[in-house]
């Protein structure tokens, strides 16, 4: 137990390096693929050190609360991640993240943050049933919702559930605001919502959701590093292998909108749970 | 001892409800509500600390008991016909003659040779309803006074009809307390029709047209139940020979016969119009046409709940069975579909409505699945839901009579004109909506019990998920207010009456106290209600973290991390400097309004109207109605097929 504790503690604070240092890389590749030199490796550490020597500038005080309640929540995940906790309380407690996020973005009557907050939550509408169905799928294979029983299994989950795996990468790409569904907060200068969800949050406060996304970053390659959680060197080659995969589909596809996103990962998504959790329940 | 607390539960409401209709003044009138509520209150305490029991009372005003409770039930029904023939309505005619022409059957061929027994009894899940009523209820009712006097004062009445709104206000809470409390099913009919009664009257209070028609359409959907209830006397007695609840619960899982378990769907049936479960959701959500301290009470601690406190009741005894896996599918579906019906509404009130349809639906579901961990989920989502949601009535409330709408497109930026109000609306959503409070503690609990079923896994996971759209947009919008001038946080601006302020100041901290002490709720209250039908522990409650086979959920710890993350930024936020403040960001464009959402357009300026999306195309009501109703009722319709 108190082993886990400390590689749970361990796990927390090196998360937001590894989800900064991915961030870095993709960054870096995506502006490969565009035939750009692109930004040093350590960017992003760069960019909310910077931030965060800001001063905090508010519309009102619930924009300054809200970013910590959302850096509090990213965090938790990691730790009950690390913790091999379960993995609906995982998801719930993620909400809470995703909830104040919008819920700040909310609390400034700029048309911009509005429009994303709006956006962010059809984002949410997209993506949590779809990881909610993936956590359905692993315990129906190991028979319980704790990550602890995914190690315990003894074998990966991935030839079990490899239509789950697709699923789980919808849901990747709209909780890391990739293309085609990067509609709640698009970062492109000449696309008309400014950041949307983000535009009000600046200075520290942009620092701490910037710091809560790769907490964010750290347990989704962690959720996916479960479909192969036999071996870490299996683990490793679907990680790099899926968020490769997933650069690529954000720089060839143009952002889409929220009504495509909807229908398209929830119909798809659904239709792929659906057809894997059948078959998984006639194979047992 | 016993009998005069019962006695106070059941007889003091009815008594004190007279002397209401009695005052004209408004001093006795608080008087007695408040001495009322703390009687209540105080009664359900003393009888929860004496524990389960089963009573038969010898003689009530020198009557047999069972005599007096046969002849209540007959004038209540006549008072129902009385109703009917006064409205004219054929429907309403033909289900109070079809109530008391099956009552007055089983009355002659059976309740004289029924064998005499507890007529009345209570367990932990009574006592827990008693408790509610006592504490939530009473709440309420004291909020009522407060917003009695302001909501006359709005109409402009020149004489005013709080006699006999606090008269049937006050009578439910007896109805309810007799209800629960009642072992014969005989009484706990008397009581469920009583129950409609005072719904109907209070649905209808105001008077209007709207009023009038949704409390007739409230008065047939729940006599369609009676009617059921009416009906399930005579099967249940036919097929086991008694109608006491504690014979019938008597042998749990032992397989009951097919004519019993009609009767099982019978008053099943009963339950669910009760609880406004698809298809009869409709009454519920015209139910909030009424002053709003009775839709606080129909949605937390009365009514509905009946409904689902007689399904948990009876789950036990058709534990096993098709009809339950179907219940359970039945009740999971309308959490579902409810919740999309939210995320189409802009009305306060119906999103509350289609919320705690989507509750009682979970708390449904719970009973069908079964298990000890299910019924221990039901029974404490119970308790939860009826503190937030009863909170978050008697916000809008207060809210409805400062603004004068109850759209949430409205409510935008509420926070700078009620700060104490929106602020507890806030605290009540999230106490619905998000870990680690006790709502989301029992849909987790639902959920993991369910993994038998991955169907109503995946349905339960997605109604769970629809949750999250409307909270959130709506605790959002409430804070979405430029920074005041005068300093970080707003001066309290509206002030509502201490009667109504303290009930709603009180409420919030129960809902979050209440999810902070879930561990010791789940002990004391639900495990020992679970232990007495089933066999196994659901849970393994130790330092504060729920444990079961299926996963684990850490109350405390979550309390601790989330709690110090939410204080310390509460600290940060509040302490801000005043030059922190800076105006939205308009591309430069803002005309420097105080609303701060105004461009400087080329022909003056132009406000950034925001609205929040309701995907009506896809969750509108007129959408989605028919169909959600169309397929409820063919679940309905196969559950009982599946009996025969």
């Amino acid at each position: 137990m108190t082993s886990k504790f400390l590689l749970a503690l361990a796990l927390t604070i090196a998360a937001p390096f590894i989800g900064g240092l991915v961030t870095g890389i993709d960054r870096k590749i995506t502006a490969r693929l565009q035939s750009r030199y692109g930004p040093p490796i350590a960017q992003p550490f760069y960019d909310v050190l910077k931030l965060l020597g800001k001063d905090r500038m508010v519309v009102n005080m619930w924009q300054a609360l809200c970013p910590v309640v959302t850096l509090t929540a990213s965090a938790l995940c990691v730790f009950l991640f690390g913790m091999q906790a379960d993995l609906l309380l995982i998801f719930f407690v993620l909400t809470v993240g995703g909830v104040f996020l919008i819920m700040g973005a909310m609390a400034a009557p700029s048309p911009y943050s509005q429009i994303g907050a709006q956006r962010e939550l059809m984002q949410m509408l997209a993506y949590e049933p779809l990881l909610i169905l993936v956590f359905v799928s692993f315990s129906m294979v190991t028979g319980s919702f704790k990550i602890a029983d995914v190690y315990a299994y003894g074998r990966p989950l991935l030839p079990q559930l490899p239509l789950m795996f697709i699923v789980l990468g919808y849901a990747l790409t709209i909780k890391l605001r990739k293309s085609p569904f990067d509609i709640a907060a698009c970062h492109h200068a000449h696309q008309e919502i400014v950041r949307g969800v983000l535009t009000e949050y600046s200075g520290p406060n942009l620092a701490l959701i910037e710091i809560a996304h790769w907490f964010d970053v750290a347990l989704i390659l962690g959720l996916c590093s479960l479909f192969w959680s036999t071996s870490a060197l299996g683990a490793a080659t679907l990680l790099a292998g899926a968020y490769f995969l997933e650069l690529v589909i954000d720089n060839v596809t143009a952002r889409m909108t929220w009504r495509f996103m909807l229908q398209n990962a929830l119909g798809v998504g659904l239709a792929l749970s659906v057809l894997n959790i059948v078959w998984q329940s006639f194979n047992n | 001892m016993l009998e005069y607390l019962v006695f106070l539960l059941v007889v003091l409401p009815v008594l004190s409800a007279v002397a209401l209709l009695c005052i004209k003044n408004e001093g006795p009138r608080k008087s007695v509500v408040i001495a009322t509520g703390a009687v209540l209150a105080f009664c359900s305490l003393a009888l929860f600390a004496g524990g389960s029991f089963q009573l038969r009372p010898q003689s009530m005003l020198g009557l047999d008991p069972d005599v007096l409770v046969t002849g209540l039930d007959f004038a209540l029904l006549a008072v129902i016909l009385g109703i009917a023939v006064k409205l004219k309505s054929p429907l309403l005619i033909a289900l109070g003659l079809l109530q008391i022409l099956p009552l007055g059957y089983f009355e002659y061929s059976f309740a004289r040779h029924a064998a005499a027994g507890p007529s009345l009894a209570a367990d932990n899940l009574s006592l827990i309803m008693v408790l509610l009523v006592g504490f939530v209820g009473s709440l309420v009712c004291v909020y009522g006074l407060g917003y009695m006097k302001e909501h006359e004062a709005h109409l402009g009445l020149k004489k005013t009809r709080q006699p006999r709104f606090f008269f049937f206000l006050v009578l439910f809470l007896g109805a309810m307390n007799g209800l629960v409390l009642s072992n014969s099913l005989a009484w706990v009919y008397f009581f469920w029709e009583a129950t409609t009664v005072c719904s109907f009257a209070l649905i209808g209070h105001d008077g209007t047209q709207e009023a009038r028609a949704n409390s007739v359409r409230a008065l047939w959907m729940n006599m369609l139940g009676g009617v059921a209830f009416a009906l399930a006397l005579i099967a249940v007695y036919k097929a086991s020979g008694t109608v006491l609840l504690s014979d019938l619960l008597a042998h749990p899982g032992g397989g009951a016969s097919l004519a019993l378990l009609a009767a099982f769907f019978l008053l099943c049936f009963a339950g669910f119009t009760k609880a406004a479960q698809l298809p009869f959701q409709s009454w519920l959500c015209g139910a909030m046409v009424a002053p709003t301290p009775v839709s606080a009470l129909l949605h937390s601690s009365t009514m509905v709940k009946a409904g689902v406190y007689l399904i948990l009741r009876l789950a036990p005894a058709y534990a096993g069975t098709s009809l339950s896996s179907l219940i359970a599918l039945f009740g999971a579906f309308a959490f579902l579909t409810t919740a999309a019906l939210a995320i189409g509404q802009s009305n306060a009130k119906k999103i509350l409505a289609y919320s705690t349809i989507g509750n009682l639906g979970v708390i449904v579901a719970c009973a069908g699945i079964n298990t000890p961990a299910s019924i221990a989920a039901g029974v404490m989502l119970l308790i939860f839901h009826a503190v937030s949601k009863a909170l978050l009535f008697l916000c809008v409330g207060a809210i409805e009579q400062r603004i004068g709408s109850r759209d949430i497109e409205d409510m935008r930026g509420l926070i700078a004109v009620m700060p104490r109000a929106a602020a507890l609306t806030v605290a009540g959503i999230l106490t619905m909506l998000l870990p680690p409070f006790g709502v989301l503690l029992t849909k987790w609990m639902a959920i993991e019990s369910a993994m038998a079923s991955p169907l109503l896994v995946l349905i339960l996971a997605l109604g769970s998920a629809l949750t999250v759209v409307f909270w959130t947009r709506w605790a959002g919008l409430l804070l979405s207010a430029p920074m005041p001038a005068a300093g970080l946080v707003a001066p309290g601006a509206a002030v509502q009456a201490a009667s109504m302020r303290i009930p709603m100041t009180l409420l919030a901290y129960g809902a979050v106290l209440a999810g902070l002490a879930s561990p010791l709720i789940y002990r004391s209250l639900a495990a020992p209600f679970v232990s007495l039908f089933y066999k196994g522990a659901a849970y393994d409650v130790s330092a504060g973290s729920f444990a079961s086979g299926a996963g684990t959920f850490s109350v405390y710890p979550l309390f601790l991390l989330l709690g110090a993350g939410f204080f310390y930024a509460l600290r940060l936020a509040r302490r801000l400097p005043a030059r922190s403040a800076s105006a939205p960001y308009l591309c430069g464009e803002q005309t420097g309004d105080a609303a701060g959402n105004v461009f400087r357009g080329p022909l003056g300026p132009v406000a950034a109207t925001p609205a929040n999306l309701y995907l009506s195309a896809i969750c509108g009501e007129e959408v989605l109605t028919r169909w959600i109703n169309v397929i409820a009722m063919t679940m309905l319709a196969v559950m009982f097929g599946g009996i025969l």
